[in-house]
């Protein structure tokens, strides 16, 4: 008895915490749209009180600008903000700029990526990688040195190591920071990782392998699979942390290392049977490919 | 064993035999827990395994009665999948942990245990007791292409490099190979990490010119002076080393452990030397690493992360967004579902730690003292406010970081602090800078002082940031109130 009313209790507030959402969700489409805005502006408009209307009103301001910053985000994919460091230490007073990088994967966007940067140099304003949550196959650490660099020693000091923080001094001019460049370089790099990891999904896919969560239905698919086509790929995987280099195995022992350039293009292939290189097995899968895109196609064509 | 051994560089095969009566043995198994060892043994008769960890097995089939009277109390079995259920039935029973170290050592594997079976146990040890282990953090750096013919110079870092390093574990054994002196042995085992993503290698080291069996031989002379023998000297089993180096998935990092001996007469000079051999490995390990056909040359470098524990290691050095976002700012690597911030959600979103998400937070213990405040009665409510505000605090300077329980804690952090003594208000500024050494020890530190922050012993708005463990280093330097050079974070 006590179970089914805790169900009960339970489903309602379910019901209760999705009708909220919903509210919110209609609430925020409604008060930015024109016809909101336009009822709001009347001045003649007696059905609400002046006070409601002016809250009204900032809460559509805000709705605006958040939408515009939605969408900039979306279709600028690099965006900039200002956060504060918290730490009561922090260098410049805690300011700092952050970057944004939105990626998409799967139609979908994921959890963008940071880089959070401050100015520590005395007496310069340049920029530094403070904090970030690129992934370690990102060569963040050679971008911003390429674009990124520090004020040359003599001119500055830096306030973290330089005894007392005082002394350094005149603008410098010889190292200069090109943030716009490295922010494009940035993104170039981690979009291309993502595309280099979908291709990989992809391949696997076209193989019949399925995600490692759903082997069994993968399993199925290579059985259908098993009858057009002699001998089976029972295994694709990124073989480096750049996912640069893919390994292959084949259902009969075989192995094989794809090695694909910064954009998909296949840089080389190269199978071992039993009877070392199998030349004949790595034309069989590329049949004249050029990008891995096509090996995609021409697997999930033979599947 | 064969008539001639000739000193080489080549490793220890893994199908060498050590006699089971040898201390090394002994001490590695019987660190092990009964069931550990049970599952272990199992794991030496499955199939993939048999080959190198062949048991003791019954030949002749004909004289059963004649071979139990001699064979004592563990007589042989006939087939290994007899032995299996033997050790299956084990499992089943209770038992002591001597009488199936014992059943291995003088039954089973009586005519001793192959370096692939020791390696087998001490990895289950390993995962057995995770924390056995000290690690360092090493990071793998591109250096500059030579520009001096000669090799005069010591190479450069490129610090412009957009290479990322990549690790092959069967090139990088046989380079590391040929790093090796002629006048060592060492045995390797790659192996998986069981939960973690890390590939781990067990680098079983012996000093001792052959591969045969002669190196596993003790000497008996050793027996007894071997604290007062030189290192050069003692050979075998007695001046055994163990080291494990974890290789973590897609991360240009490398896990060293510390080199433990394994014999317990361990010698007079066994820190310096395990320190040299260390050194020994970190001057290897890149070489190995490095393919100077493709111009490609990297160096180790430490990154001043030194911790037992490997999962704190894979949350600070690994794969992960997580890496240079410690503390507070592990916000931004949040990928759990909540908060995506994906660009299409226009829903207005609400500040951080206001509202609804701090509820969400504190919603837990803030019903509790509702409720105790509610009896002790109204002097109490600023204190309750001064509690709640100092749970904030840590919320926002700690993150989803630094919390009990979660595994991924330090323990220890050693931090040397250089600021300027504080000057007194009418005083000329000072330049005097006392030498102070803070050690903090504990089970998970960075959670303790989130604790003492959460109980308001800690002012969470004054703490300076390296307190919260922002920068991933467990050693640093504090000059105006930052750790110096931020080795850990940011590049």
């Amino acid at each position: 008895m006590a179970s089914s009313l805790d169900d009960e209790i339970e489903a309602l507030q379910a019901r209760v915490s999705a009708l909220k959402k919903q509210l919110s969700i209609h609430t925020s489409t409604l008060i930015a749209a024109r016809s909101t805005r336009q009822l709001l502006a009347q001045e003649d408009n007696t059905a609400i009180d002046a006070s409601l209307k002016q809250k009204l009103l900032t809460q559509s301001d805000l709705q605006q600008a958040h939408n515009q910053h939605c969408l900039y985000r979306a279709c600028a994919t690099l965006t900039t903000f200002r956060a504060r460091d918290p730490d009561p230490h922090a260098v410049d007073g805690g300011a700092i700029l952050g970057l944004r990088i939105e990626v998409t994967s799967r139609a979908k966007f994921l959890r963008p990526y940071y880089v959070l940067m401050n100015r520590p140099y005395v007496g310069a304003r340049h920029l530094r990688v403070h904090r970030h949550t690129l992934p370690p196959c990102i060569p963040l650490a050679g971008l911003a040195a390429r674009y990124l660099p520090p004020p040359s020693a003599s001119s500055s000091s830096r306030s973290g190591g330089g005894g007392g923080g005082g002394d350094g001094g005149s603008k410098d001019t010889t190292t200069r920071q090109d943030l716009a460049r490295f922010a494009r370089a940035l993104r170039r790099e981690v979009v291309r990782y993502h595309h280099r990891l979908g291709v990989v999904a992809d391949l696997r896919k076209a193989a019949g392998l399925g995600r490692k969560k759903d082997v069994d239905e993968g399993d199925d698919e290579g059985g259908v699979g098993q009858g057009s086509r002699p001998v089976q790929l029972v295994d694709i995987a990124p073989a480096d942390a750049e996912t640069k280099q893919i390994t292959l195995e084949w259902a009969d022992g075989r192995t094989g290392r794809l090695v694909m350039g910064d954009d998909g293009e296949i840089v080389k292939l190269v199978v071992l049977g039993e009877n070392g290189r199998d030349r004949e097995a790595g034309r069989d899968l590329l049949g004249g490919a050029v990008r891995v895109e096509e090996v995609v196609k021409r697997l999930a064509a033979m599947v | 064993m064969p008539r001639i051994s000739v000193p080489t560089t080549a490793r220890l095969p893994s199908a060498l035999r050590v006699d089971s009566s040898n201390p090394a043995v002994t001490k590695i198994l019987s660190r092990l827990s009964r069931s550990s060892l049970l599952s272990v043994a199992l794991d030496w008769l499955d199939d993939n395994n048999f080959a190198l960890a062949q048991p003791y097995l019954r030949e002749d089939e004909n004289d059963d009665e004649e071979a139990d009277e001699t064979d004592g109390f563990y007589p042989p079995a006939r087939s290994p999948e007899a032995l299996r259920d033997l050790y299956i039935s084990l499992q089943a029973r209770k038992g002591s942990k001597r009488e199936v170290l014992d059943r291995i050592t003088e039954g089973d594997w009586r005519h001793g245990l192959t370096l692939y079976q020791l390696a087998m146990a001490d990895l289950q040890y390993l995962y057995d007791h995770p924390t056995s282990q000290k690690w360092s953090a090493y990071r793998v750096t591109p250096l500059k292409a030579p520009t001096d013919p000669d090799g005069e110079e010591p190479p450069q870092i490129d610090t412009q490099s957009l290479t990322i390093p990549r690790f092959h574990p069967s090139t990088f054994l046989k380079t590391l190979q040929a790093q090796v002196l002629p006048d060592v042995k060492a045995h390797y085992t790659f192996d998986p990490h069981q939960s973690l993503p890390l590939l781990l290698l067990r680098i079983f080291i012996l000093d001792s010119p052959y591969n045969t069996s002669h190196a596993l031989q003790r000497q008996q002379t050793n027996n007894n002076n071997s604290s007062k023998a030189p290192p050069g000297t003692a050979t075998g089993f007695d001046a055994s080393r163990t080291v494990y180096i974890a290789f973590p998935d897609a991360s240009p990092q490398v896990f060293i452990s510390k080199p433990e001996s394994t014999t317990p007469a361990g010698g007079g000079g066994a820190a310096g030397e395990s320190k040299s051999l260390r050194n020994l490995l970190v001057e290897g390990i890149p070489k190995a690493l490095s393919r100077p056909l493709q111009r490609q040359r990297f160096t180790l470098q430490s990154t001043n992360l030194v911790t037992r524990n490997l999962a704190e290691l894979v949350q600070r050095r690994g794969g992960g967004r997580t890496n240079s976002a410690g503390g507070g700012w592990s916000i931004y690597a949040d990928e759990s579902g909540k908060k995506r911030e994906t660009p299409l959600d226009l829903l207005l979103p609400s500040p951080p730690l206001s509202g609804k998400e701090g509820d969400e937070v504190n919603n837990g213990d803030g019903g509790k003292r509702r409720a105790a405040s509610g009896l002790a009665g109204g002097g109490e409510e600023e204190e309750e406010r001064a509690a709640k505000r100092a749970r904030l605090v840590a919320l926002a300077r700690f993150g989803g970081t630094a919390v009990m329980g979660d595994g991924k804690g330090v323990e220890r952090v050693d931090v040397v602090v250089e600021d300027t003594f504080p000057a007194q208000q009418n005083e000329p500024a000072q330049t005097w800078r006392p030498h102070v050494r803070l050690t903090f020890h504990g089970p998970h530190v960075f959670a303790g002082i989130r604790q003492l922050v959460e109980c308001g012993i800690i002012d969470g708005e004054r703490m300076p940031g390296w307190m919260t463990g922002e920068e991933g280093v467990t050693i640093g330097t504090v000059r105006n109130g930052r750790i110096r050079g931020h080795k850990g974070s940011g590049l």
